[in-house]
């Protein structure tokens, strides 16, 4: 491991783990532990009205759920939680309880930054802005891929502006996190796979980061090692709960890892065609992740050795080089065999888009941590432009 | 002896190192978006009270600094916030200020994304600094 004489780091991950089938039942105690009365729950509308998740953590709060506010959309935007914090506040919430994935966890550390601090989320734009603890907040995740539930950050859509606005404050990490593989068997293979590589990138990215350090390295590793093994059984057989279960904690591990560690240009592209061209995140994850490899080799080719050693490749006799190239096609490989696409121009992104794409994503804090330094946009296009035709 | 940090004497040799450094006239040519304040939080003995550095910067130059109040600082669209020990660090080259920023060690209020595009200016306004012969007053 090459980590420097000079090595200094800050880790934090204060959240209270919860794992096991079943566990959402314990909602309402977790709640009790935090001393709060009155929780609201933050979830979507297709949760609520089509699966059984919300009623089975509604049940377990019982007479401490303050209300549901499950206005929540694919990717929330500042309104949505202006709206959330109004509904809390209105039901004299004091805790928030999160079910769902990445966009609705972001929109309940939202909604508990408003209940405890007032205003519009607008106000508290930039990083480590605030000065205390929030709002207490249990998040139920019900997929295996952001990591939202042990992170600092939260990723908002300007839908005005069309793009991400990304809050990231220690002070908004979520404080239990309740890990119950039941309530992902539903989750559709698509969707599992590709909030699974989304947790993939989010290992591998923190393991090749700018700010790389040991802690976020072990976590980030193991979290590439479950993901290889469970993601292809829980793509087939949703319902193999080992495999659900391990999914959930390497998701969790690397969204520890990269709260620390940091991600790169892999989420800053993503980030940027998510919200210009509505391709999923993890998808454009995905898709973005092997190229952006090649990009980074000749910085971080021992790096990308441990990833593919991590996936199984047999690396006999390669060099640190030919390791990371080879890590960057079992990647690629992995993606195709979960069953995502392999191109930006298969999800729809337009060719003459690209430019302005790669100039955006130049404004993205994750630009910052990438593992080589990046300070030309031309070299971001060069690498949208093989993302997009899907070439190696 | 050198210039106590903060203090007046310190931002007006700051406002001179800045608009004396051709680097940061060139990697800050497009910045266009207002004021930046640096604030300093009190610390004991030496600096009783939360201080600001109030930057009027444009393209590439330095309009305006000096010594303000922590409430006046607040007031300018991107203000930086840390304790005295970490702009020390920051001075002496020992913390970069945008990752310092997304590691908690200073706070950003303002546009994340707007000050993510000025990493080479923001290493031109800290290497500035370092020209200074500053003195701080816990040493």
């Amino acid at each position: 491991m090459d980590y420097p004489d000079d090595l200094s780091f800050l880790f934090t991950s204060p959240t209270r783990i919860v794992f096991g089938r079943g566990s959402s039942s314990d909602t309402g105690v977790e709640l009790q532990g935090l001393g709060c009365r009155k929780a609201l729950i933050v979830t979507d509308r297709f949760l609520h009205e089509k699966t059984d998740i919300v009623a089975r953590v509604e049940k377990s709060l019982g007479s401490a759920c303050a209300g549901i506010f499950c206005d929540v959309p694919p990717d929330s935007g500042v309104h949505v939680i202006n709206a959330g914090a109004d509904f809390g506040r209105e039901r004299g919430a004091d805790a928030i309880v999160s079910v769902g994935g990445g966009s609705v966890m972001d929109t309940g550390k939202g909604i508990a930054l408003l209940l405890r601090e007032g205003g519009s989320l607008l106000d508290y734009q930039g990083f480590q802005v605030l000065t205390r603890r929030q709002t207490p907040h249990i998040c139920v995740p019900t997929t295996a891929g952001t990591g939202s539930e042990v992170t600092y950050f939260a990723v908002i859509k300007d839908h005005e502006k069309k793009r991400k606005l990304i809050f990231g404050d220690h002070h908004i990490i979520p404080d239990i996190a309740i890990l119950d593989p039941a309530l992902t068997v539903a989750l559709p293979p698509i969707l599992t796979a590709a909030t699974g590589m989304d947790a993939f990138s989010h290992g591998l990215e923190a393991l090749s980061s700018a700010q790389r350090e040991p802690i976020s390295d072990a976590l980030g590793l193991h979290a590439v090692r479950l993901i290889s093994r469970a993601l292809p059984i829980a793509v087939s057989n949703g319902n193999d709960l080992a495999a659900r279960g391990q999914m959930l904690i390497a998701a969790t591990l690397a969204g520890a890892a990269f709260s620390n560690a940091q991600v790169g240009l892999i989420h800053a592209i993503a980030h940027v065609i998510g919200a210009r061209h509505g391709v999923h995140h993890g998808t454009a994850n995905s898709i973005a992740m092997p190229h952006v490899m090649r990009f980074n080799n000749d910085t971080v080719a021992g790096r990308y050795r441990l990833v593919a050693e991590a996936m199984g490749v047999d690396l006999r006799g390669c060099s640190d080089e030919a390791a990371g190239l080879q890590a960057a096609a079992a990647v690629r490989d992995f993606g195709c065999r979960v069953g995502l696409p392999s191109s930006f121009r298969e999800v729809g992104v337009p060719e003459d888009d690209l430019a302005a794409c790669a100039e955006a994503a130049m404004s993205d804090g994750a630009i910052v941590y990438n593992a080589r330094p990046i300070t030309d946009p031309a070299d971001v296009l060069t690498v949208m432009k093989a993302a997009w035709a899907g070439i190696e | 002896m050198g210039l106590a940090f903060p203090s007046h004497e310190w931002i007006k040799a700051y406002k001179d190192a800045i608009n004396n450094n051709p680097e940061y006239r060139t990697g800050s040519a497009d910045w266009t978006y207002g004021v930046v304040a640096l604030i300093i939080k009190a610390q004991l003995p030496g600096l009783p009270q939360d201080t600001g550095i109030w930057l009027d910067l444009e393209r590439g130059v330095c309009r305006d600094a000096k010594l303000v109040t922590a409430e006046e600082a607040m007031k300018a669209p991107f203000c930086i916030t840390g304790e005295y020990a970490r702009w020390k660090q920051v001075l002496k080259k020992e913390l970069e200020p945008i990752k310092g920023m997304m590691q908690g060690k200073l706070r950003l209020k303002g546009d994340l994304p707007t000050i993510v595009r000025q990493v080479k200016a923001a290493e031109e306004l800290v290497n500035s600094a370092g020209t200074i012969d500053t003195r701080f007053f816990d040493e």
